[in-house]
């Protein structure tokens, strides 16, 4: 019967899991548009061998089950820089990758060498008729209004596609603060966008570290768990053996 | 452990992250410095369970599935042009924009640069330069005769003249603006080219529509407010002791699966 120890360890391999989860929160602390992570656990039920013992037929096992997503909006941050956009509520910005559309909060943009208006990877940003906005040589006051119009002193050139998703929990992370997904996007009628601002993390140090804390002290009872196990199997071989 | 190299990760961008910082306040005194911002992007994430997998035989949907990330990356430096403040100098050839643009600047090996830094002097031709001796362009040059002279807010140079009421117009300091400012290339100095990111300049009148006003006998100082910066230095240093934290903890929590007997 060595389900004790088989327990103990699947504690002990979610917990180190989540304790990378929580390590990448507070590495991402200063990343703009990032949103903070937490795992979840379920049990999960083994029918154990011999079946009418006093525990029952039931053991259960530890799973992380999913990574949930905190949606909720990091704190703004005025840089003064005409390209810099942050959404207030909800959506994502749409950019073009040689992958296909991608979804991101991060709105950090700047203009390529061909006056594309694009992410800090170089994707372009996407307007609501998906195509990228560009910009002419004469065109110097770029500005992007509540409603996510652009325009220059030459006239506007669009809107940016402000899109949400029926199941946001679903969208992938891909690095550089991009998500992908098979949902199909819905647009956003109302969009609210802000000029000169950034998004900043929603990462809540004190949150993580009392739960770095709680996954510490578990893991090292899990521990202290495995090792009284060990104790009560070892006195017992010699006990018995003693009686033998 | 993964959380030892993310923390890593996350230690190595707040170092990079203090020494933005620490450039803008070393700069805090420098003419028409922009203040630098460091932006940060997290890094690859690693699929345990994927998004949209059964979970139990019934077909409920794992919600979200388990996706470690890898920890962050600094993605780029940036600077914001913002106005700076403007102190009154009196110098004759002191000159900032109040606005957009910048003064253009004809280095040594024939390209053009960008300067928001106005201490402009004199050069024995009485061409005026910038304090390295480069000429600003358009250049402009004093007759030896002129006794005083005159920069008004739209750019033009007027001196008087010895014996002469009116005074002379001798040049029009044009300057250039840019699609996207933040995206000149730093060469030190003060001095700034135009890149692909940029976008290319467009040369004008001060004061026309878009462009800033000159103002004589003052200088733009640096954007950087040291409030500011010294509680992004707190910050960044909290963030950078909270993931040497980590460090400790998922050393610890190693040294615990160690000692297991």
């Amino acid at each position: 019967m060595e389900n004790t120890g088989y327990i103990a360890l699947s504690r002990q391999a979610t917990l180190r899991r989540e304790m990378d989860v929580i390590a990448n929160n507070l590495a991402n602390i200063k990343t703009s548009g990032f949103k903070g992570e937490k795992m979840m656990f379920i049990e999960h039920l083994v029918r154990s061998r011999g079946g009418d013992g006093l525990l029952g037929h039931k053991v259960a096992f530890v799973r992380d089950i999913s990574t949930v997503r905190d949606y909720s909006p990091g704190h703004m941050e005025q840089t003064n820089n005409p390209l810099d956009v942050a959404i207030n509520g909800e959506g994502f910005f749409t950019v073009d990758t040689p992958e296909g559309p991608r979804y991101t909060r991060v709105g950090r943009f700047s203009l390529d060498p061909a006056g594309r208006l694009v992410n800090l990877d170089g994707h372009s940003v996407l307007s609501q008729t998906g195509q990228p906005f560009t910009f002419g040589p004469q065109d110097t006051e770029i500005t992007i209004s509540r409603d996510g119009t652009v325009a220059t002193n030459s006239g506007p050139l669009g809107r940016l596609s402000l899109v949400n998703f029926e199941n946001p929990q679903k969208l992938r992370e891909v690095a550089g603060g991009l998500y992908d997904t098979d949902q199909e996007p819905q647009r956003v009628e109302r969009g609210d966008v802000a000029q000169y601002m950034l998004e900043g993390s929603n990462v809540e140090p004190i949150l993580e570290i009392t739960r770095m804390i709680d996954v510490s002290r578990s893991y090292s009872s899990v521990k202290s768990l495995m090792d009284k196990e060990h104790e009560r199997i070892r006195k017992m071989a010699e006990e018995l053996s003693r009686a033998a | 452990m993964r959380s030892l190299s993310i923390a890593a990760t996350g230690m190595l961008a707040q170092q990079k992250n203090v020494e933005v910082i620490s450039n803008n306040l070393a700069n805090m005194n420098t003419t028409g410095f922009m203040r630098r911002r460091t932006e940060f992007h997290d890094l690859l994430y690693q699929n345990y369970r994927r998004v949209g997998g059964t979970s139990s035989d019934a077909g409920t949907i794992v919600p979200a599935g388990v996706q470690i990330g890898l920890g962050v990356k600094m993605a780029a430096v940036y600077r914001i042009h913002e106005q700076g403040n403007l102190s009154a100098t009196d110098n004759t050839f002191d000159m900032a924009i109040q606005g957009k643009g910048f003064f253009q600047v004809r280095l040594p090996s024939g390209e053009t640069a960008y300067t928001r830094d106005g201490t402009f002097q004199l050069n024995a031709q009485g061409q005026v330069v910038t304090h390295d001796g480069y000429t600003v362009l358009p250049g402009i040059t004093l007759p030896n005769n002129a006794i005083d002279v005159t920069i008004n807010a739209s750019g033009q140079v007027l001196a008087k003249i010895e014996g002469q009421v009116a005074l002379q117009n001798v040049g029009q300091i044009q300057i250039a603006t840019f699609p996207n400012e933040a995206g000149l290339q730093a060469i030190g100095d003060n001095l700034l080219l135009e890149t692909p990111a940029s976008g290319a300049a467009t040369q004008g009148n001060p004061q026309a529509t878009g462009f800033g006003s000159i103002l004589q006998g003052f200088l733009e100082t640096a954007n950087v407010n040291a409030v500011e910066e010294i509680s992004n230095l707190i910050s960044a240093q909290r963030a950078y002791e909270m993931n040497s934290k980590v460090i400790k903890t998922s050393d610890e929590m190693m040294s615990t699966a160690g000692q297991l007997r």
